[in-house]
């Protein structure tokens, strides 16, 4: 089926679980969207809010962290860690006025994937029913002061000029 | 920020007699510590050049004692200079360093971060009824209209956990939250609406850095913002990377920034900066009942966890 609107979203995934349950995915021959880019990580410990933020910057419509599930975790409390970052992170990215629908987070282990196809569809269809996402690329395009320069005064200099 | 409203409120004259007691009490025991040797130096205030100001100095003179001074123009947190990036100052021996309250609850923070020990450092404690805001002429009286926003909304009038207090506090008259109100106003907004608040803020910043110069947690010998390879945020100031900076500060801070406000007052473009990390503080508090600053504690909110944490935004 062709659709309008082919929504770009990265997923950051630790390589202990999700990856492995991605992998599975595709060795079971399941099929899911292939609008998810995964990008791989030793653990969700590693991810930093920053990487999310930049894929955002750089035109993600959506973006997915995902690692083991509590207690799993390779490195035994990587995921505890960045559960409560991001727990505090998307409060911020909340505040700061991001719709956090474009922000998604889950468990998925080695042997679910299952589950991991059911996310990434799901997720793959609400952003595409959102839109892409122009907030932090048009940010880019900006210039600074660039409001600021339509104010009368300058505009008399310049006319003068 | 608001000028209407603050028009609107009936001036409110600040009793600041309890300074000059402290003042005197200060130089006392700054004169007392180094000639006992008990410290090497002390951080302290001084008169600047403008009548009226204050700015941060260090002493290693007993003779010297006569210059400290308390008064509203002494507005700096004087926690900065007990970091470990400060290493001249580190070097100088044990310090004694006033504080106010507000600074007090940085200096618990620092030492949690093991920047200090705390039996090192020697706290003198002033008993603070309030500070200037920014762009106040140095010498005007301390007025509703002249306080510092954080002033307004202070608990610690009185650093308990100095190992001295000196000063008097007087009554303090009852002044209306001003920052609350900001946020309470923006929470009521639409995200969309949040967002084009903070675009109109942070466009304007110019990426002078002197939040983070001046904020005593950002202490960190390389920061991951000045980074070109591979690049966290763009360094250039340009809405972009103004916005990366002041998301990347903030979740820096969190669970950290025991909300001095530093960032705020020295910010040249006016951007409320210290409601980003009033916000996260009452985010850590809400979720793990976490407040930056009351004690020294080894693991922060976000170094630490629970393995009943909630999860209920992962799938």
């Amino acid at each position: 089926m062709k659709h309008d609107f082919e929504p770009k979203i990265v997923a950051f995934v630790c390589t202990w679980c999700t990856y492995a349950g991605a992998d599975l995915a595709g060795t079971s021959r399941m099929i899911y969207p292939s609008n998810v880019r995964v990008v791989k990580f030793p653990c969700t410990g590693r991810i930093d809010p920053v990487f999310i933020l930049k894929a955002f910057q750089k035109g993600a419509d959506g973006i997915l962290v995902s690692g083991c599930h509590p207690g799993d975790c390779h490195y035994m409390a990587g995921n505890f860690h960045a559960r409560r970052r991001f727990a505090v992170f998307r409060k911020l990215l909340e505040f700061i006025g991001v719709d956090l629908n474009r922000l998604e987070f889950s468990w998925v282990s080695a042997a679910e994937g299952g589950k991991w196809v059911e996310i990434v569809t799901d997720l793959t269809q609400k952003i595409r029913k959102m839109g892409p996402l122009t907030q932090f690329t048009d940010l880019a395009d900006e210039e600074q002061w660039s409001g600021a320069l339509s104010n009368p005064e300058l505009k008399a200099v310049y006319d003068q000029v | 920020m608001n000028n209407s409203t603050e028009k609107a409120e009936q001036a409110v004259t600040i009793d600041i007699s309890g300074y000059d007691v402290a003042t005197a009490e200060i130089r006392s025991e700054a004169k007392r510590l180094l000639t006992e040797k008990i410290v090497d130096a002390v951080v302290g205030y001084q008169a600047g050049r403008r009548k009226g100001s204050a700015v941060p100095v260090i002493i290693t003179d007993p003779a010297q004692a006569e210059k400290l001074l308390f008064s509203p123009a002494c507005v700096n947190n004087l926690s900065i200079y007990l970091t470990k990036a400060k290493k001249e100052i580190r070097a100088k021996g044990k310090l004694a360093v006033v504080a106010k309250g507000c600074d007090l609850r940085a200096l618990a923070g620092l030492v949690g971060e093991s920047q200090f020990k705390r039996e090192e450092v020697v706290i003198i404690g002033v008993s603070c009824a309030g500070v200037h805001r920014a762009g106040i002429q140095p010498g005007e009286p301390l007025t509703n209209s002249t306080i510092a926003k954080k002033c307004r909304e202070c608990s610690v009038h009185i650093p308990d956990e100095a190992d001295l207090v000196v000063g008097k506090l007087p009554p303090l008259p009852d002044l209306p939250p001003k920052e609350k109100e900001l946020m309470e106003k923006l929470d009521a907004m639409t995200p969309a609406l949040r967002w084009e608040f903070w675009k109109e803020q942070f466009t304007r910043c110019i990426r002078c850095l002197a939040c983070r110069q001046v904020c005593p947690f950002c202490y960190c010998e390389q920061c991951l913002c000045d980074r070109g390879r591979p690049q966290a945020v763009d360094t250039s100031p340009r809405p972009s990377g103004n916005m990366g900076w002041h998301i990347v500060r903030a979740m820096h801070l969190a669970g950290r920034c025991a909300g001095c406000a530093e960032c705020e007052r020295v910010c040249p473009m006016d951007i409320p900066l210290n409601l980003l990390n009033r916000k996260m503080a009452e985010e850590l508090k809400e979720l793990y009942h976490y407040e930056a600053g009351m004690k020294p504690v080894e693991k922060g909110p976000l170094t630490s966890y629970d393995e009943k944490d909630d999860q209920s935004f992962i799938k």
